[in-house]
């Protein structure tokens, strides 16, 4: 089987579990859905316009609902030993890496349909629904770097022993430069709609990604070698 | 064990060399940066920066070595670059700490505040010892067949972190922080210059003696235990 069809498959298998159990992405929206309610409650009553704070309100729940559904990727696979069968099968981790980060980066997407919408009816003011399309490109582009990143941290946390615990502790403090970036990206677009410093943090989160992806395909090898 | 040329084992006699030399440049370096070293118009706060540039960047170096003996261990599958991963990143946070603790001393001193969320290299420094603090949950939680390769990859990740966590927070927020050498040369005096040097040689040397002592230290646990497993099980 080629690597492009083993690559079809894998992301068809996630997708699909995810179709029938609905246990990760719907468990995500509803995640950013509470936590921007609760952001609305505890800022937007005593500031009507937060506009400026837009960047960090919709990425520290899309932040936290990542390390929740990337925390739980690869658990269903653990504890019914798919990952044993598809470790001794003959997929390269390579394309196993790319097929669980292209997974996540669906999720984030789905979640993401639901809370940039959310974002402008609850807290900003301004202009804001002319410039969706820029804003879900900083999105995509940010799920990629976090997609790559979550796979990698993912597996290694499946394999230890308080892996509840370990996922956020280690996978946050990564994921800083991609939420600054993705914050200042979207502040960049919906405060002072300035698209140049937007155009620098996006291709910083380029940046970011590739080299994520880079280290993550010189490592996931080592995660699975025992 | 002993070679017979005197009355400490090879190992330890080096550490001994090393130490000697540690305490012989930290003496130096702070004689000099509060005696000799020409007086800054900033006040005596200053001075504080001869310890704390160079910890700063030794905290930084400890973090490479540890990146650098992670690429090894994982070509390599040797169980001494997985001691070198552990002990540098504990002590790379150990000088991060050191680092944040010294700054806050100056910031304190010279801007009436403990901390500047304001400032991104203090905002990234504690990032990055956020981050290094991870590493020990990691390590303490993976299993024995898998705690190595898991704390190399760490180790790597990590490292690439940093500097890109380090732009972000440029990026995000323009620097207050006080900056010696920059993309203009060095913008300090040529005196104060040469005694950070010696104070940056002299930290470099106490973190490569720390780094030495813990790494012959776990080797002699190690080999009490196999010498303890073997008295107790001698087939």
């Amino acid at each position: 089987m080629s690597a492009l069809r083993q690559f079809r498959a894998l992301v068809l298998k996630d997708l699909r579990l995810e179709l029938r159990t609905r246990d990760t992405a719907i468990a995500m929206t509803l995640f950013v859905v509470i936590a921007m309610v609760i952001l609305q409650f505890g800022f937007g009553t005593r500031e009507t316009d937060l506009t400026r704070f837009a960047g960090g309100l919709l990425w520290v729940p899309l932040t936290f609902a990542a390390v929740l559904g990337v925390g739980r990727s690869y658990v269903a696979e653990r504890e019914q030993r798919v990952l044993d069968g598809l470790l001794v099968a003959p997929v390269s981790r390579f394309v196993m890496l790319m097929a669980r980060a292209v997974a996540i980066v669906g999720y984030l997407l789905a979640v993401q349909i639901v809370a940039v919408p959310l974002l402008g009816i609850f807290f900003v003011k301004g202009p804001y629904w002319g410039d969706l399309g820029w804003l879900f490109l900083a999105c995509l582009v940010a799920d990629i770097a976090i997609g790559v990143l979550g796979t990698l941290v993912a597996a290694m946390a499946v394999f230890t022993r308080a892996r509840e615990l370990v996922m956020p502790v280690i996978f946050l403090p990564l994921l800083v430069p991609v939420v600054i970036a993705a914050a200042g990206a979207t502040h960049a677009v919906v405060g002072p709609n300035d698209m140049a410093q937007y155009r620098n943090y996006v291709l910083f989160l380029v940046g970011i990604a590739v080299t994520f992806g880079l280290v993550a395909y010189a490592t996931f090898d080592a995660v699975f070698d025992d | 064990m002993t070679d017979g040329a005197g009355e400490h084992p090879a190992p330890a006699r080096g550490i001994v060399a090393w130490a000697v030399a540690s305490a012989v440049l930290m003496t130096v370096a702070i004689l000099g940066a509060f005696f000799v070293a020409p007086e800054n118009a900033d006040g005596d706060i200053q001075n504080i920066l001869y310890l704390h540039v160079p910890i700063a960047v030794v905290s930084l170096a400890a973090f490479l070595v540890a990146c650098v003996a992670g690429i090894l261990y994982l070509r390599r599958r040797d169980e001494r670059y997985d001691e070198i991963v552990a002990v540098s990143i504990g002590l790379g946070l150990l000088f991060v700490v050191l680092t944040i603790i010294s700054g806050s001393i100056w910031a304190r001193g010279y801007w009436g505040t403990w901390w500047r969320w304001q400032d991104p290299r203090l905002v990234t420094y504690l990032i990055i010892a956020l981050l290094y603090g991870a590493f020990f949950v990691l390590r303490n939680s993976s299993e024995d067949s898998s705690r190595s390769r898991f704390s190399a990859i760490f180790a790597i990740v990590a490292f690439v972190s940093v500097p890109l966590s380090f732009y972000a927070v440029r990026r995000a927020q323009d620097s207050v922080h006080p900056t010696a050498i920059d993309s203009n040369g060095i913008n300090i005096d040529g005196g104060i210059f040469a005694w950070l040097v010696v104070a940056q040689v002299a930290v470099a040397v106490v973190f490569v003696t720390l780094l030495k002592l813990e790494l012959l230290q776990r080797r002699t646990d190690r080999a009490l235990g196999k010498l303890r497993r073997l008295l107790e099980d001698p087939v």
